[in-house]
């Protein structure tokens, strides 16, 4: 047998196209199904483990497979706003937990969430470095988001402007970053936290400057009476929060007023929680109030009938592909047949040249096999990152 | 073959060994000491003295209270620095006193779940300080920067519902000790009141009297009183600057005031001087921070007798 094995080895190795062409339909063929599967059972369990331990969400009506994504995943796509009132409504019914959440900035490519305190616990999210967020313009950085921009405690991170053609926008604000959170393995180790109201800083309804009833500078001063002074544009707005300037911040009006994306609402028990969703029943109602798992079971269910097409189409082509080997064995039989002659007049039997031909295909498939289950632990090793590329974000 | 014999020293130290193993096995590792007698205890932040002494008294011994203003400052200005922002957020309950008291709690990050606002409930007796200058710049028009006053526990009917709101928030935490948190705000609130009736009876008498106030802390005292107080700003330990008396004599041209209520002891020098202009002065102490000497209760009983001074 090692001879066969041998003598075939040496024959695939002199035709070496034809044997890297059967090594690879075979690999691609097995890869494909097994790695979609793979990265299909990883975005299941990404998906679900996060809307499972996140009970409700309320949003503003409308998609509410973005409401959630952008709630819980922080995807790109920004649900209409609603107000803080929102929250606080939940707040005063007692029913729940209310955890506002303001998805909307970017801070070199990675989601600013503006939140409350209390997202940290509901998360189980523990700084590894560093301290928690205590005053208006600090930040904490998920893992992958202080890894990934090489930042540490002490350092700044300059929020994103929302479109690059904004020029009379609001100037982005230079976040201090004052702690970086334990590894969690979701999407928060790819976030940076803000307090809600820095992130109402960065949309510019939270500012800070020169005090107007004492500046002296008269071309900073459209009008000045005894109730009012109106400054003019050219008045200065810090863009960095700092121990010296943090007093000049303030915001104008009522807060609750102020936009927030979603409200994560986790109820004291389950009555609460079905009380609470009640609530949200009348047509009137601008607010919708969803169970993420629903959202995001829903979705893999469109995702696994795709996969099923999927899975037909990659039958019908693996079986095409096993046509076509038998079809290249076949013709390469043909093509061989006065090397069998040969072999065969040397005093070989029927049953040696069977097994050349067997060794042939043994190795064809172990190379293949070898290869493919090389790719597939790649996928498996990355596959946490390749679902969050590919179908999360 | 060689039978060895074992000494029974040797099967004592063989027995001390085993006995010291199990005892170090049998240790409870130093992560799960035996149970903590103060881990119940409830740990409590408040922004100013007051709620301070209400949060101990109704909670007595289940909760350890702390207000972390240092001595000297004024509570509602102090703005204490990450290391203290940290310790708010990790108590069970933080109190604030609502009204806009302690600026630094706009611009701080605070777990909402364990912030109380005692004053919420009565939001809509909010007094607006008048005066405030609006400024406008940009596209979101004019802005009001107008204050709220915000010393509401010198209106003891406020402070009374300010207790009533940790008493009901201490209640929900431990729901097993709402006799004894009844109990014991039961017993606050009819101090509270006593002082409120004390107060009463004496305004009583000339309620019309005018009166200076020697910062503006008094309005919701005023107001539950009844009182005829205008307002200046000075300090207690700093002399009144010529600007400031030129402001005094302004207000006195219209409102003949008799008395300054003075927040804290006053400089000597300003006491004989207004002595001189026929005002006598006073001392009300609002004790937004902890009074030298006894507590918010002893420290109110002593403004009460002060204010007899002032209503003969």
């Amino acid at each position: 047998m090692i001879d066969s094995l041998y003598i075939a080895w040496k024959y695939l190795g002199f035709n070496k196209m034809r044997t890297a062409t059967l090594v690879a339909c075979i690999t691609l063929i097995s890869f494909l199904p097994a790695s979609l599967q793979l990265l299909l059972d990883e975005s299941e369990r990404q998906l679900m483990s996060r809307a499972v331990v996140t009970p409700l969400v309320i949003g503003a009506k409308g998609s509410s497979l973005d409401l959630v994504m952008n709630t819980l995943y922080f995807g790109d796509e920004v649900p209409e706003r609603i107000s803080m009132e929102a929250a606080d409504r939940v707040w005063d019914t007692g029913l729940a937990l209310s955890i506002p959440a303001y998805v909307r900035f970017q801070a070199r490519g990675h989601p600013i969430v503006g939140t409350s305190l209390d997202y940290f616990d509901f998360r189980g999210l523990v700084v590894a470095d560093g301290r928690m967020l205590a005053v208006l313009g600090e930040c904490v950085l998920g893992a992958r988001a202080a890894e990934g921009l090489g930042l540490g405690p002490g350092d700044g991170l300059v929020s994103s402007p929302e479109t690059l053609f904004d020029l009379a926008g609001i100037y982005p604000l230079k976040m201090r970053v004052v702690g970086v959170l334990q590894k969690s393995h979701t999407p928060d180790d790819l976030a940076v936290f803000v307090d809600l109201k820095t992130a109402w800083v960065i949309q510019g309804l939270g500012h800070g400057h020169e005090d107007v009833t004492r500046i002296k500078d008269p071309t900073l001063i459209l009008e000045r009476t005894e109730a009012n002074v109106a400054a003019s544009a050219k008045l200065f707005h810090f863009t960095e929060i700092t121990e010296k300037n943090l007093e000049s911040f303030h915001f104008h009006g009522d807060l609750s007023s102020y936009p927030i994306t979603a409200v994560i609402a986790v109820p004291k028990d389950a009555k609460s929680g079905t009380i609470l969703r009640g609530r949200y029943l009348s047509k009137e109602e601008p607010c919708q109030i969803v169970r993420p798992e629903d959202v995001i079971d829903a979705l893999l269910q469109s995702i696994f009938r795709i996969k099923n097409v999927l899975d037909a189409v990659i039958s019908v082509v693996a079986l095409a592909t096993v046509l076509a080997l038998i079809l290249v064995f076949a013709l390469s039989l043909r093509l061989r047949q006065r090397e069998i002659q040969t072999i065969f007049k040397l005093g070989c039997s029927r049953m040696t040249i069977a097994r050349l031909i067997a060794a042939e295909i043994s190795i064809i498939v172990l190379l293949s096999g070898l290869l493919c289950g090389a790719m597939i632990f790649l996928v498996n090793h990355f596959s946490n990152d390749l679902v969050r590329m590919l179908f999360i974000r | 073959m060689k039978s060895e014999k074992t000494s029974p020293f040797g099967t004592g130290i063989f027995l001390c060994s085993v006995v010291c193993v199990l005892a170090t096995l049998s240790c409870p590792p130093p992560g799960a000491q035996a149970e903590d007698p103060d881990s119940s205890l409830i740990t409590i932040y408040t922004v100013n003295y007051p709620l301070k002494y209400f949060a101990q008294r109704i909670a007595g011994e289940q909760a350890g209270v702390v207000f972390p203003a240092p001595a000297d400052e004024d509570p509602a200005f102090w703005s204490p620095g990450p290391d203290t922002i940290g310790a708010f957020q990790k108590a069970d309950l933080i109190l604030l006193n609502g009204a806009g008291y302690a600026k630094w709690v706009e611009k701080a990050s605070l777990p909402r779940s364990k912030v109380l606002d005692t004053s919420a409930e009565f939001k809509d007796r909010y007094i607006k300080v008048a005066g405030a200058v609006t400024h406008s710049h940009g596209a979101g028009g004019e802005h009001a920067h107008e204050g709220v006053a915000f010393t509401t526990w010198l209106d003891f009917d406020l402070a009374a519902k300010q207790a009533g709101a940790i008493g009901n928030a201490l209640s929900q935490m431990r729901p097993d000790l709402l006799d004894e948190f009844q109990r014991n705000f039961a017993m606050l609130a009819r101090d509270l009141k006593d002082i409120d009736k004390s107060i009463r009876k004496i305004v009583s008498k000339n309620p019309s009297q005018p009166l200076i106030g020697s910062h503006p802390v008094y309005d919701y005292f005023s107001s539950r009183y009844g009182l005829n107080m205008k307002s200046v700003h000075w300090e207690p330990g700093e002399t009144p600057s010529n600007e400031q008396w030129a402001e005094l004599k302004g207000i006195l041209s219209n409102h003949q005031a008799k008395w300054m209520i003075w927040e804290g002891k006053p400089m000597q020098a300003s006491v004989d001087k207004l002595k001189s202009a026929g005002i006598g002065s006073l001392v009300f102490d609002p004790c937004g921070n902890a009074p030298d000497q006894g507590d918010f209760l002893s420290a109110m009983r002593q403004n009460v007798e002060n204010l007899k001074a002032a209503f003969p």
